[in-house]
């Protein structure tokens, strides 16, 4: 049915408008005195990259819990394939289990080999049985070509290959959308390569995604739209081009000044 | 005679720490999740049985709960009670400590599976919470093995209680007490050993272990 419909919307500029997988309206995130999140609206379509990249403290990590529903907006409202995930009385382990998330800092579950790291959510969430469990464990440990070390432990494993476990984890749950919250930036900067490939390799499979990243040749190269957060709120959004050709806001030239002067030194 | 109090020593010892064991992760549980007024019980129970001498807390169960509750309590089941509300309250705390410590992130990383908060303390806190908590046990062990010895004061005849008749009996009051604390230290010392194994065996490999 879904397939129908998006062939039927298909446009001539040679993308469609297809399903809205994850959207936010109007979201508010306060600590106390602290607005993390001051009023962002925006949403995921199916198949759609977006990278949001802000300063240190502009509340992307906050903004992104709330899209999982990791944590609950103070105000304004969620929705997952059109559902509302903010109302009282949702399931939200069964929300939670279709957006993947991976960490800034990686968070395995530390007394879980690579494969047990990702078994976990298939036989307890999905309940898969586990022979099923472990083909398809082992199958996203291939995605990311980590099956040679299925059962090392994260203790054993270096950050990037810590990284791409977490990737993994996310993928074998089948998520409508899978959001990354700087997956790269916890890492060696030699590092850092190996788990951009990985994301390349899911971009190139149609993954949806919601990337918080610096990486900006990555960026560039896979984003559909570039979002700009600074201060809790959206202060620019785009095409990639536009950022790095004529950003309009006064911040986002500064911001992308100073990233690209630090891309370059490298 | 002294294996039956020796017997009576280490049953003491094994059910206050296993009982204790179930509670305390009841009580950590309720402590961390259970909102304002739970937490609040649960921290008034942990204060009494920490804050008040064990030989109290003896017999207030021996003789003033049966009158209050109206039963008959032996001596026994009183033991078994005391020891292992007690210790509940002491790994209530290594517990809870070690549940925090491994609380925010990895319970983070569960829910973000689609987890429930059930099945995340289930398989991703406790099993590293009881991994981390074990050098406690040890502790928690050998002193609920010698406070055990408090029990002669309601009239059960445990490894102390036995010494105690012996040494009256003989009147070698060195020798048999000395060879009573033997027994105390040769049992604590093998058990703290077989702890130290299950510790190294269950341990989270690490880089070292591989290689
Ligand atoms: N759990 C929290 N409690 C209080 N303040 C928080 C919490 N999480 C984030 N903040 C605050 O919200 C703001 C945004 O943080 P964050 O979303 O982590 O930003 P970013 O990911 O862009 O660096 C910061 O000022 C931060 O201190
Ligand atoms: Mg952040």
């Amino acid at each position: 049915m879904g397939e129908q419909k998006k062939e039927a919307v298909g446009t001539p500029g040679g993308r469609r408008i297809a399903d809205i997988i994850l959207e936010c309206r109007n979201l508010w995130k306060i600590y106390g005195k602290i607005v993390a999140v001051k009023d962002v609206s925006l949403e995921v379509k199916e198949g759609d990259i977006k990278l949001i990249f802000g300063p240190s403290g502009s509340g992307k990590s906050t903004l992104a819990r709330c899209l999982a529903m990791l944590t609950t907006p103070t105000k304004g409202d969620v929705f997952l394939m059109g559902e509302c995930l903010t109302k009282p009385g949702v399931d939200l382990n069964k929300a939670r289990a279709k957006i993947g998330f991976v960490f800034q800092h990686i968070w395995l579950f530390h007394h879980l080999s690579a494969l047990g790291n990702i078994e976990l959510g298939l036989r307890r969430v999905l309940k898969l049985p586990k022979n099923e469990a472990r083909e398809q464990a082992i199958q996203a440990l291939k995605e990311v070509k980590m099956e040679e070390w299925a059962n090392h432990f994260p203790a054993q494993l270096s950050g990037g290959q810590q990284q791409r476990v977490g990737i993994a984890r996310a993928l074998a749950m089948s998520p409508e959308i899978i959001i990354l919250d700087e997956p790269t930036s916890a890492l060696d900067p030699e590092l850092t390569g190996e788990v951009i490939d990985t994301l390349r390799d899911l971009a190139k499979k149609g993954t949806t995604m919601l990337v918080i990243s610096h990486e900006m040749p990555f960026a560039r190269e896979v984003a559909d739209e570039m979002i700009f957060l600074d201060e809790g709120m959206i202060v620019e959004r785009g095409q990639p081009e536009l950022f790095f050709t004529k950003p309009s806001s006064e911040r986002a030239r500064r911001f992308m000044a100073r990233l690209i002067k630090l891309t370059r030194r490298e | 005679m002294i294996l039956t109090g020796f017997l009576k020593t280490v049953q003491l010892t094994f059910f206050g720490l296993i009982m204790g064991l179930i509670l305390g992760i009841l009580l950590a549980i309720g402590d961390l999740y259970g909102g304002k007024i739970i937490s609040t019980i649960i921290k008034f129970y942990v204060e009494f049985f920490r804050g008040s001498p064990i030989i109290i807390q003896l017999f207030i169960f021996y003789f003033s709960v049966p009158i209050m509750l109206n039963i008959r309590l032996g001596s026994t089941i009183v033991g078994f009670i005391v020891f292992a509300l007690n210790s509940a309250a002491y790994q209530k705390g290594y517990i809870k400590g070690a549940m925090e410590s491994v609380y925010k992130d990895q319970m983070t990383a569960a829910l973000s599976l689609g987890l429930s908060k059930v099945q995340a303390i289930m398989y991703v806190v406790l099993p590293q919470a009881m991994r981390i908590m074990i050098p406690g046990w040890s502790n928690e062990f050998s002193s609920l093995g010698k406070s055990t010895a408090a029990i002669l004061i309601i009239g059960e005849r445990d490894l102390t209680a036995i010494g105690r008749t012996i040494a009256f009996r003989t009147f070698r009051f060195l020798e048999t007490y000395a060879f009573i604390a033997l027994i105390y230290f040769i049992f604590i010392s093998i058990v703290l050993k077989i702890l130290d194994i299950i510790y190294e065996k269950i341990k989270i490999p690490t880089i070292e272990i591989s290689a």
